[in-house]
């Protein structure tokens, strides 16, 4: 079920590369259009996967990385409408066909083990999503900040300098997708924490919990994550904008991808709750 | 009916007689007014720009519109019409509408695919369509303009790059720090060029700009001309900290800024970038100024070879816009011979209605005996009759895309069917009753 949506949103990928190489309106037109398509099939799958299971479908890596994959696509879709401005969307939308890939060759049905029964449980991962996907942008408004700037400084005005907006209006969403994110990965953070301290010492016992500290590599990861956005943010105000700020949220965004797929799948001890 | 297109530009004109020709002083309104007064045209378009002057109209009889248009023309403008007849340029028809969906898409423009024409145009329109002096002649080819206007702009590259070192440096300026509102540009040097760029800038949103000069007297007139603040010389490099752009222009044969000196300055900016315009020859900023992070510095030469490379780029399209402008003409074309078409084919339905009338009058006395069912059944089926007969003449005629062929077979019609002959007289009195007879069947059928 899940390869309704990939599927959309590979021709949507396919339809953004051709638009952001002819630059035809109307493909562009297509393509958003497609994308969105897309986002609502994903809906529709992830709605009645939450009938059938009872919940959101969010607690396996499988599952968080397909619910990432749409919040991704609504997220980017915001952005697309607001700023009128769909150049990004070629970066974008080969990252969905990767992730979604994951989803559709691995169609588990979640079972939802008992201590993940809590309230906090989806403030936690939701708000996660919601900063993994923040960041995904932030990512790819930064390389493209990056193209820009070395086309426009070596002088050879081409393929990027005709398609992207201003380094300056690059610069500031960049800025405004790191913030948001960086909220909702705190958010995140603290309720995770509190979530696992209370959970220790609950009723319920499972290894899993007990393994909750910062010797786990998930948890480190999200740390390093913290920390790095955190000083991104703070660099700001030092003259870190532009070029630095790039650099920063893709290593922030690799670090992320990386906690969030392999170590996810192989080599977290706390947070492998499903498929 | 004729598209008759009579006019000067750039093309043909010298700019002496081109600036006389100019209707937008006097303003367009006036121009509408005294042009349908003494012109047998039963429509008219005015388009005046700097490049050129051109009416527009729907006219019956392409000579006297001819002699009636340069008349006005010289007359209007207080010329002699020798003076102005051998610049002239006249088209009919086909060759008016391509002309005019030539300049709307840019292709007959100084500057190939500059895009303020089509606004003119649009203007030009909008004027005739508010003093009432355009038909149903003018008020399709005009639409049709920009229509093709929007097709070449959005279909080609033809109108796409700055094709002047000021707009080059003002497009680059956007791109870097996207809305220009709130930006402060700093002019070193108090020159002519320097004077345009500024001007571009200004036009684009600047709002806050800084003129120095070693003279400061220059500085002042400068920032009077223009709007801006005149700073002293030695105020330079700490003024520096506070713009965004820099213009540099001045006279000087040595470097008036050097890399550390731009170095000391981008710390305090914390890394905002700063953009170098050096128009000067020689230039006024090293280069290794362009080395530092965050500095973009392009020269005089950068800026003319985008300039180079963007007016290749055009050129190139040019071949394109011209295939959409012949599209669209053909087109245009078939419409204005279907055209053509319709006086014949409204003669022809007429004649074949007031024969058809005619019989059934003819017939009352015969036919009141049948039950009134029949009667309306009997109606209806010779309409149907006359409709199906006519259809495909009809169509036939007006899809044939050559005006001279449309006007050989109207003759033919005309005289075959004696459509320019009076109605028989005879059919006359039963008319009303038919007609009459015709609207209950069609009341009737309804339920």
């Amino acid at each position: 079920m899940n390869t309704i949506p990939l599927l959309l949103y590979l021709a949507a990928g396919v339809l953004y590369a051709a638009h952001f190489v002819t630059r035809n309106v109307t493909v562009g037109r297509s393509s958003t259009a497609l994308l969105a398509i897309g986002a609502l099939a994903h809906t529709f799958v992830i709605g009645m996967q939450t009938m059938a299971a009872g919940h959101v479908p969010i607690a396996g890596t499988t599952q968080a990385v397909s619910t990432f994959v749409w919040l991704l696509a609504l997220a980017y879709l915001y952005m697309e409408m607001t700023t009128e401005e769909r150049a990004l969307g070629v970066f974008i939308v080969p990252l969905l066909v990767a992730l979604q890939s994951l989803r559709a060759l691995n169609p588990v049905v979640e079972k939802r083990v008992p201590i993940l029964e809590s309230p906090w449980f989806g403030v936690h991962v939701a708000s996660l999503l919601f900063a993994y996907a923040s960041f995904a942008l932030a990512c790819v408004i930064g390389i493209t900040y990056v193209l820009l700037f070395k086309e426009i400084k070596a002088k050879h005005l081409g393929f990027f300098y005709k398609r992207l907006p201003s380094l300056d209006s690059l610069d500031l969403m960049n800025a405004r997708t790191v913030t948001l994110g960086w909220v909702f990965l705190t958010i995140g953070v603290l309720v995770g924490t509190i979530w696992a301290a209370e959970a220790k010492g609950g009723p319920i016992f499972d290894p899993r919990v007990q393994a909750m500290s910062l010797a786990d590599p998930k948890i480190l990861g999200a740390v390093v994550c913290w920390a790095i956005y955190t000083f991104a943010l703070y660099a700001r105000r030092l003259g870190w904008g532009g070029q630095r700020a790039a650099y920063l949220s893709a290593i922030g965004f690799a670090i992320v991808l990386f906690n969030f797929v392999p170590i996810g799948y192989f080599l977290t001890r706390s947070h492998n709750f499903g498929g | 009916m004729h598209l008759f297109l009579l006019g000067v530009s750039h093309q043909t004109t010298p700019v002496e007689l081109r600036e006389r020709l100019d209707f937008a002083t006097k303003g367009l309104d006036a121009a509408l007014a005294a042009l349908s007064e003494r012109s047998s045209a039963s429509e008219a378009v005015v388009l005046s720009t700097c490049n050129r002057s051109e009416l527009y109209v729907a006219c019956d009889e392409v000579s006297a519109a001819r002699s009636d248009l340069l008349e006005f023309l010289a007359e209007y403008h207080g010329l002699e019409a020798a003076e102005v007849a051998p610049h002239l340029y006249e088209r009919v028809d086909a060759a008016a509408a391509q002309h005019l969906f030539r300049v709307a898409g840019g292709l007959d423009s100084l500057v190939v695919g500059e895009p303020q024409i089509l606004g003119q145009v649009k203007d030009a329109y909008a004027a005739a369509a508010g003093g009432r002096t355009v038909g149903p002649v003018l008020n399709k080819v005009f639409p049709w303009s920009f229509t093709v206007g929007k097709r070449v702009r959005t279909e080609t590259a033809l109108s796409e790059g700055a094709v002047s070192i000021s707009f080059a440096a003002t497009a680059l300026a956007k791109k870097i720090f996207g809305d220009l509102k709130g930006r402060t540009v700093l002019v070193i040097g108090a020159g002519e060029m320097g004077k345009l760029t500024t001007q571009h800038l200004k036009a684009q949103g600047v709002e806050r700009m800084l003129i120095t000069s070693r003279t400061l007297a220059h500085a002042t007139a400068l920032a009077e001309s223009i709007g801006g603040t005149p700073v002293p010389w030695q105020d330079l490099l700490a003024t520096l900290g506070r713009a965004d752009i820099i213009i540099t222009a001045t006279g000087s044969t040595l470097p008036i800024l050097t890399r550390s000196q731009v170095e000391s300055v981008m710390r305090g900016r914390r890394n905002r970038p700063l953009f170098f315009i050096d128009i000067a020859l020689p230039r006024d900023i090293e280069p290794a100024v362009g080395d530092l992070g965050s500095v973009f510095l392009y020269n005089i030469d950068d800026l003319q070879a985008i300039v180079k490379e963007n007016l290749t780029r055009r050129a190139a399209e040019v071949s394109r816009a011209e295939g959409i402008v012949a599209d669209e003409v053909r087109k245009f074309e078939a419409w204005l011979s279907a055209r053509g078409a319709i006086p014949t084919v409204v003669a022809l339905r007429q004649r074949f209605e007031t024969i058809r009338r005619h019989e059934l009058d003819r017939l009352q006395p015969k036919l009141a005996g049948l039950p009134p069912e029949a009667r309306t059944r009997v109606d209806e089926i010779t309409r149907l009759l006359v409709e199906k007969l006519l259809i495909t003449p009809t169509e036939q005629l007006k899809s044939i895309p050559d005006p001279e062929r449309v006007r050989t077979y109207a003759d033919a019609l005309t005289r075959l069917f004696a459509l320019d002959a009076e109605e028989p007289a005879r059919g006359e009195p039963g008319r009303d009753s038919a007609a009459r007879r015709a609207d209950d069947a069609g009341t009737s059928r309804t339920p």
